[in-house]
């Protein structure tokens, strides 16, 4: 008797936690803020970036809301190939974002350093910095493309194969 | 022709100190002289108003030569004097500073000690302009022994949680802020001293968008580099890349055909259109007023279209190729385009009214940072800013190149100098554009789109200056006949603004100071914008987005307090 | 018994959750009409649920506070007070769940409550530009408290009464709007600032919630500051609503009544950077002001 009452209360238990996880994954799904960052960027990305607010793309249809505290923010939309100046401020951006947070580099530069591969103030790379979960290529990639790289990222958070990327290397010195 | 009356005047006045004249190009004449008589020779020509400085290039010629060089470029309407001193490679390698006569030189001034490595004796503020702090101190990345690809250590980071400290009396602490808001800003470090709410002093910070692109250029060939100057700035691509084209089939002694100036000049008033625009779009962000935001970026999505349509991108088009453009236009596209310009202009039409009678909007930009004419020329300002204040300062008026000749255009100008007159001049300068453009489209040349190029560019030097949305865009490109340039030195419009709101910073409200600088229409990538704000006892640095609400905090309870 | 209803009262019905399933439908009616004049779609019905319920999921960064608990608690006051004062006021046309005389000087303490609570978090965090928003939220709250009080006080007189339910009652049957037009528009526009709504700076808008205050807040109580502004904005509409337009009695009366009002807020929202103010707008608060004061002298005479 007692067993069959204990396994109902792990069942319960189990039942809840399975809602409760459905209800956070589907309003983490719904409400993805996300807050943006020029590491040295050309402005082409950011502008993109900036449109998908706008009447013709309005992403706020999604959810997505840009916020101006990374601490209010679930998503980090960054642009740039990583000015020596920017990196500081990029990974304190980052720590400073609650738990679970993602990384979403838009535009060549912040993928390879693009153009500015090899330039001696950039690190080439938003991934040179922090873990990036979604790279969107293009330059600058239309906000199409950037609403579209977000909603992949949503879709393998929905279905359940998202992985989380590796922490890059800390940087050395002499790391060119 | 004018210009050789211009250029003799020149030389008449810097003869007493000309070491030796040189002419690279028709309408440009090289004086060298030492840098003892730098400043004499720079009195000499402003006292007789020639032109205005445009730009301070540095040159290192190697160290066989061991020999370096400062180039101070003057423009007078389309002649350029460049005065050359000369100085050994060493680290006492030095200049007189010339900021005490011209003002806005101590920008060009820092650039130059930073990157080159010239001591500029007297300059006020020998601070990094570009590089980072943390940069070492004895590396000058354009010298010509320094390897783009050599070490330079990076300060190992620990980022923690703890970003703050409290604020000391009189001690001044720095606040990390992280990026902001989606709004374009430039990434400057500004520190204002306020007594009260009003300014008392200003300073800036800027390189937080430097790429190191002048040095990277030297190690690409011509037709690489292309690519990477569009890429300078992502709202003026395409003027960053005519103005280098300009320059290299200057060089290599190429014309391009009509009918593809023609496009390139279609190609800039779209730019221009599509820029201003945005700032727009972006000032009434900045004032508070995001509905206005909303809607003229709407409407700036009928020109993004339209150079999608034409070119394949909307940002970035890569029009042009060295010797012409890429791409045609055919009669559907010229019908597209009209139906645009159309569109654009009534709806232009209704933010020039917005502009005037919007009792809001005119709070925070009628009589707010206003210069007057005498200013904006001592401040070496350039274009809309510099027009909104009387100066007719547009390089397709006073130095046409390209289609410019063939297809003029007027400027625009204002003579009340605060920031409703910029706005109005960046509105009306649409609605010119639109103007032109349609001239353009009505006699469209026939012919090629381009013309051949050689790989090798011949050895020389030449000045390339293009009207850019912000103002007057500065090339300086060398070639030592091999597939690299040598250097290439761009200064671009908004360094020559800043001025304007450092200025004007002293005396005005802090409330004031979003408005002032997004006024200029800044071109930098952006960043985040650190503000320290310095107040007798305390100073703590606020974010961008912080001025940026204190500004609009501070409007309305102005209201509600009946002011 | 008591107890008990009051409880009921308090956290389901016609309080508590009530008002919070309300209040986040309210908002996005707000957030829907902006971005419809704005020219954009706008977001989802269950945006706001969305987004408190995955605010309540993140991770929560104590950041450096000179009194930790206050970090905690704060959120938690700011929001009881917003719940508390849906008690006094006709929610879902329904009779308040609380009233006795003086009710209505207390509800708009509660409802200043959530303004002081930001206030208050600000200050509390070590990081001076947090200090800084705080300081201009509080500003603005002194700004707007008292012609807002007073814009609210005029109903009050007309009625004879400091009860919410009773002014209420002498709505019904006198419109107020008609009446006092000027208490209304000065009541309108101050509810306009209570609530954060642009141009007094949306928290729903790209910018900030009063900016640096609430910087530092992630998760828990940053949700629970999110919730009380919108339990703010449908008691807040609620009060004046019922003061000026006519009373509220009955379900449908409180769901139109309501709702024109969050439409001529969202409308101001986004024409007020168009309409001429400036100078106008100063003018109205010393008309406004003077105004109300008069309108209340002379009814004190009258009667």
């Amino acid at each position: 008797m007692e067993k069959t009452m204990d396994e109902t209360i792990v069942k319960t238990n189990n039942m809840w936690k399975q809602v409760l996880d459905q209800v956070q994954g589907w309003s983490r799904l719904n409400s993805p803020w996300a807050v943006h960052f020029n590491s040295g960027s050309c402005n082409g990305c950011d502008i993109e970036i900036l449109a998908t607010l706008t009447p013709r793309y309005d992403v706020e249809r999604f959810g997505i809301k840009l916020k101006g505290s990374p601490r209010h923010a679930d998503v980090l939309i960054a642009t740039g190939p990583v000015t020596r100046q920017a990196r500081e401020r990029l990974l304190r951006v980052y720590e400073q974002m609650p738990a679970p947070k993602f990384v979403v580099a838009v535009g060549t530069c912040s993928i390879s350093g693009g153009a500015f591969l090899g330039c001696y103030n950039c690190l080439g790379g938003i991934d040179q910095v922090i873990p990036v979960d979604v790279f969107i290529p293009g330059c600058p990639p239309r906000p199409e493309a950037v609403i579209d790289g977000i909603v992949q990222l949503l879709t393998a958070l929905k279905s359940g194969t998202y992985k989380a990327p590796q922490k890059p290397l800390v940087v050395q010195e002499n790391w060119l | 022709m004018n210009e050789e009356l211009t250029l003799q005047q020149a030389e008449t006045l810097l003869a007493p100190y000309n070491k030796e004249t040189l002419h690279p190009e028709p309408n440009r004449l090289d004086v060298v002289v030492t840098s003892d008589d730098l400043h004499a020779a720079v009195t000499a020509l402003h006292d007789a108003k020639w032109g205005y400085l445009c730009a301070i290039t540095g040159l290192d010629n190697g160290p066989e030569a061991n020999q370096m060089e400062a180039l101070y470029h003057f423009a007078q309407d389309s002649a350029i004097t460049t005065l050359r001193v000369r100085a050994p490679r060493s680290a006492e390698a030095s200049v007189p500073t010339i900021a005490d006569i011209i003002p806005p030189a101590v920008f060009f001034e820092r650039e130059l000690h930073e990157m080159l490595g010239f001591d500029v004796k007297g300059l006020s503020d020998s601070s990094r302009l570009f590089l980072p702090d943390d940069f070492p101190a004895d590396l000058y990345p354009m010298r010509t022994d320094y390897k783009q690809d050599q070490p330079v250590p990076v300060v190992e980071v620990v980022p923690d949680l703890v970003p703050d400290e409290p604020t000391k009396i009189g001690n001044r602490f720095i606040v990390p802020i992280g990026p902001q808001h989606p709004a374009l800003k430039e990434p400057g470090h500004f520190e204002f001293t306020v007594d009260g709410e009003i300014v008392t002093g200003g300073r800036m910070r800027l390189g937080y968008a430097h790429r190191g692109i002048e040095k990277a250029a030297e190690s690409r060939n011509w037709f690489q580099n292309l690519y990477l100057f569009e890429r300078v700035c992502g709202i003026c691509s395409h003027i960053h890349a005519t103005a280098y084209c300009q320059g290299v089939e200057k060089l290599a002694h190429v014309e391009v055909p009509a009918r593809a100036q023609a496009i390139r000049e279609l190609v800039s008033g779209l730019e221009r259109i599509h820029s201003h625009l945005l700032w727009l779009g972006v000032a009434a962000h900045e004032a508070g007023f995001d509905t206005l935001f909303m809607y003229s970026w709407r409407d700036r999505e009928t020109v993004m279209n339209i150079l999608e349509s034409l070119t394949g991108n909307r940002v970035h088009y890569s029009a042009n190729v060295l010797g012409g453009v890429k791409f045609d236009v055919n009669l559907e596209q010229i019908k597209t385009i009209r139906e645009g310009l159309d569109y654009l202009e009534g709806r232009v039409n209704h933010y020039l009214q917005v502009a005037t009678t919007d009792a809001m909007l005119l709070q925070r930009t009628r009589g707010i940072g206003t210069i007057n004419r005498e200013e904006a020329e001592l401040y070496g300002l350039v274009g809309p800013t510099a027009r909104a204040s009387g100066v007719v300062r547009d390089i397709r008026v006073e130095a046409p190149y390209g289609a410019y000749t063939t297809f003029p255009v007027t400027a625009v100008t204002d003579t009340a100098g605060d920031l409703e007159a910029r706005m109005i001049v960046r509105l009306k300068e649409m609605l010119v554009t639109c103007a032109s453009l349609r001239t353009i489209l009505d006699n469209l040349p026939v012919g090629d789109l381009t013309t051949r190029m050689p790989r090798k560019v011949p050895a020389g030097e030449t000045i390339s200056r293009v009207e850019a949305p912000r103002g007057e865009l500065f090339y300086f490109i060398k070639s030592d006949g091999t597939e690299n340039p040598a250097r290439v030195h761009l200064r671009t419009p908004s360094i020559c603004n800043w001025t304007s709101v450092l200025e004007k910073a002293v005396g005005a409200q802090l409330a004031d100071i979003p408005m002032m600088i997004a006024g200029m229409d800044p071109c930098f990538s952006c960043n985040d914008r650190l503000v320290t704000v310095v107040r007798p006892n305390e100073s703590h640095t606020w974010s961008w987005r912080e001025l940026r609400d204190y500004g609009i905090e501070h409007y309305k309870s102005s209201m509600n307090k009946g002011k | 018994m008591n107890i008990l209803s009051s409880l009921f009262a308090l956290l389901i019905f016609p309080a508590g959750l009530t008002i919070l399933v309300g209040g986040l439908f309210y908002e996005w009616i707000d957030r829907k009409l902006v971005a419809r004049l704005q020219n954009r779609v706008g977001p989802r019905w269950f945006q706001p649920l969305a987004d408190i319920v995955k605010l309540f999921s993140k991770e929560e960064i104590e950041p450096p506070t000179m009194t930790a608990f206050l970090f905690f608690l704060l959120p938690i006051v700011a929001i009881s007070g917003s719940l508390a004062a849906g008690l006094y006021v006709p929610m879902l046309g329904l009779k308040p769940s609380s009233s006795f005389p003086g009710d209505l000087v207390v509800t708009l303490y509660l409802l200043s409550l959530m303004t002081l609570c930001m206030g208050l978090a600000g200050w509390n965090m070590t990081s001076r530009f947090s200090l800084v928003g705080a300081t201009r939220a509080l500003t603005q709250l002194c700004a707007y408290e008292a012609p807002f009080l007073l814009a609210l006080l005029g109903p009050a007189l007309a009625a004879g009464s400091w009860q919410i339910s009773e002014v209420n009652a002498y709505a019904s049957q006198h419109w107020m709007i008609l009446t006092q037009p000027v208490g209304f528009v000065v009541a309108l526009i101050g509810l306009m600032g209570k609530l954060e709504l642009p141009p007094f700076d949306a928290p729903e808008a790209e910018t900030e919630i009063v900016a640096g205050a609430l910087t530092e807040y992630s998760g828990r109580g940053l949700a629970f500051f999110n919730l009380g502004k919108s339990v703010e904005l449908i008691v807040g509409l609620t009060l004046v609503s019922a003061f000026y337009l006519g009373g509220i009695n009955s379900l449908p009366a409180f769901f139109i009544k309501t709702i024109a009002l969050l439409g001529l807020t969202a409308l101001l929202q986004t024409l007020l950077t168009r309409l001429r103010i400036d100078q106008t707008v100063g003018l109205w608060w010393r008309y406004g002001a003077v105004l109300a004061l008069v309108q209340i002298g002379v009814m004190m005479v009258w009667r």
